[in-house]
């Protein structure tokens, strides 16, 4: 499952900047992919869509790495249905 | 700095905080928040709880059945706005005045509201047909346009939109356009009412806006809060209106402009020094002579920071004596409208020696160090003000106005 949800989260990750997907992998930060704040608010939104889930925008500003984006994922979307919604930080 | 000097002798607004300059001078005095949970169909579907919108606004109050029809609420909020202006300014438009007098109105979204009732109908009751006035009252010069039937104002009019700029630009170009003698009048600010369901929408995805409140420059800051109204200025030359005695809220001294080239939605310090830069430039002024700065401040991690660095840079030692608050944490982000509103308020601060706080000021930010005046209104005489407005998409306007005893 987790491995399956990497994939998606490192295909999302690359679809956002338009790099390569080969150029991406877990222990990837973002800042190295070259994404700033806007970009990373884009991949929310396409995760958020792909894995039903609502990213609250305090989990936005925690994650610096593929790896992190896996991990917030993937708590989302085992307490699915659908987490609360919860806003804060862009 | 060439041409004509120009004063500043009508002010109107509306917006959360009051129905007239009155009223919002108590709230900003009494540093009062107009910050509360939003009303209206859907809410509950956003992610944030909370807005600064004008409940006690009526329509019905202001305008008959037949003109509501034909206007949306941003073009109601700015002729209600532009009505105070006026009748304060005590001028008479006389038919050859009304020749020479601009108006010149900022919105960033323009008639939203309608737009969105108009879609509704379109994509979700799939109606086939929009409602004719579906047009005129959408467009962002509807404002201006209403404003010049209103009074019969005959001179050129025109709208201009940057997003939170956009009512700096306006008034700024409006002030040349006086000083210049391009006109002899004008009625220059900004209006907006983006309270519908999809701009909401649009706005959290962005997640810019605060859950809870807009607390600008402090620590614990976790976004803008959006917020609607209208704000308009009268503007005459100097010398015309000490003729007829006019009273002078504010001299309005200077305009600077630029942009960053940079990004769309983050902000760089540099372009903001070279607006206020100019401003300073265009109006003469010294920057010692700058007691008070009505600052962007929207309450986001990076505005308030980048905004404090570009303070610094430009000020230097001068910026630690400087007062600096963020109205936005009373009468929210009113984006096209923020300028003008912003505006009155810095022209309000001058005239009653009086700094407005920047509310909801819990803690210091080590990377927003200057004296926010926070929470409290602090009596100052200050000589010279800045009012400053950084739009998305990297576009700045500055106005600089000096404190004039009449």
């Amino acid at each position: 499952m987790t491995d399956h949800l990497s994939d998606k989260v490192l295909s999302a990750v690359a679809s956002v900047k338009h790099i390569p997907r080969e150029k991406v992998s877990v222990e990837s930060s973002l800042q190295e992919l070259g994404f700033d704040s806007l970009d990373a608010t884009v991949l929310m939104f396409e995760l958020e869509k792909q894995f039903q889930v609502t990213i609250p925008d305090d989990g936005v500003r925690s994650v610096r790495t593929v790896a992190d984006i896996v991990a917030e994922v993937s708590k989302l979307a085992a307490s699915a249905p659908l987490a609360p919604p919860a806003a804060g930080q862009p | 700095m060439s041409g004509r000097r120009v004063a500043v002798t009508g002010l109107g607004i509306v917006c959360a905080l009051g129905q007239r300059v009155s009223e919002v001078w108590g709230a900003l005095r009494e540093g009062r928040p107009a910050i509360s949970p939003i009303r209206m169909a859907g809410a509950e579907r956003l992610r944030f709880r909370n807005v600064a919108q004008a409940h006690a606004y009526d329509p019905c109050a202001h305008f008959d059945a037949s003109r509501i029809e034909h206007m949306d609420r941003f073009a109601q909020l700015a002729v209600i706005a532009a009505r105070e202006a006026v009748r304060a300014s005590g001028i008479e438009l006389t038919p050859g005045l009304r020749e020479r007098t601009a108006i010149v109105t900022g919105s960033s979204v323009g008639g939203q509201d309608t737009q969105d009732a108009g879609f509704v109908e379109l994509y979700q009751r799939a109606q086939d047909r929009m409602h004719p006035l579906s047009i005129p009252r959408t467009m962002a010069n509807a404002a201006a346009s209403h404003i010049s039937m209103e009074f019969r104002l005959t001179g050129p009019a025109y709208a201009i939109s940057t997003a939170c700029s956009s009512s700096n630009h306006a008034i700024g170009n409006a002030f040349w356009m006086v000083r210049n003698g391009m006109a002899d009048v004008a009625l220059a600010g900004g209006s907006e009412a983006p309270f519908s369901f999809g701009l909401l929408k649009a706005w959290e995805a962005l997640r810019v806006v605060s859950p809870d409140t807009c607390r600008p420059f402090s620590k614990d800051r976790r976004g803008l809060i959006l917020g609607e109204g209208a704000a308009m200025l009268l503007l005459e030359p100097l010398d015309g209106a000490l003729a007829r005695g006019a009273a002078i809220y504010a001299e309005m001294a200077g305009f600077g402009m630029s942009s960053d080239a940079h990004h769309m939605t983050h902000p760089s310090a540099d372009g903001p020094v070279r607006a206020m830069r100019a401003a300073l430039l265009d109006g003469g002024i010294a920057p010692e002579q700058i007691g008070y700065i009505n600052a962007h401040g929207t309450g986001t991690v990076a505005n308030d920071a980048t905004e404090t660095r570009a303070i610094r840079n430009l000020f230097g030692p001068h910026a630690g004596r400087l007062l600096v608050s963020s109205t936005k944490s009373m009468h929210g982000h009113a984006l096209g409208a923020a300028g003008a509103i912003e505006a009155v308020c810095t022209i309000l601060a001058l005239r009653n020696s009086l700094i407005p706080p920047t509310a909801n000021f819990t803690a210091p930010d080590p990377e927003c160090d200057l004296d926010v005046v926070p929470n409290r209104a602090r009596p100052a005489e200050v000589e010279c003000a800045l009012s400053n407005s950084f739009a998305f998409g990297g576009l700045n306007a500055v106005l600089a106005l000096r404190r004039l005893v009449s």
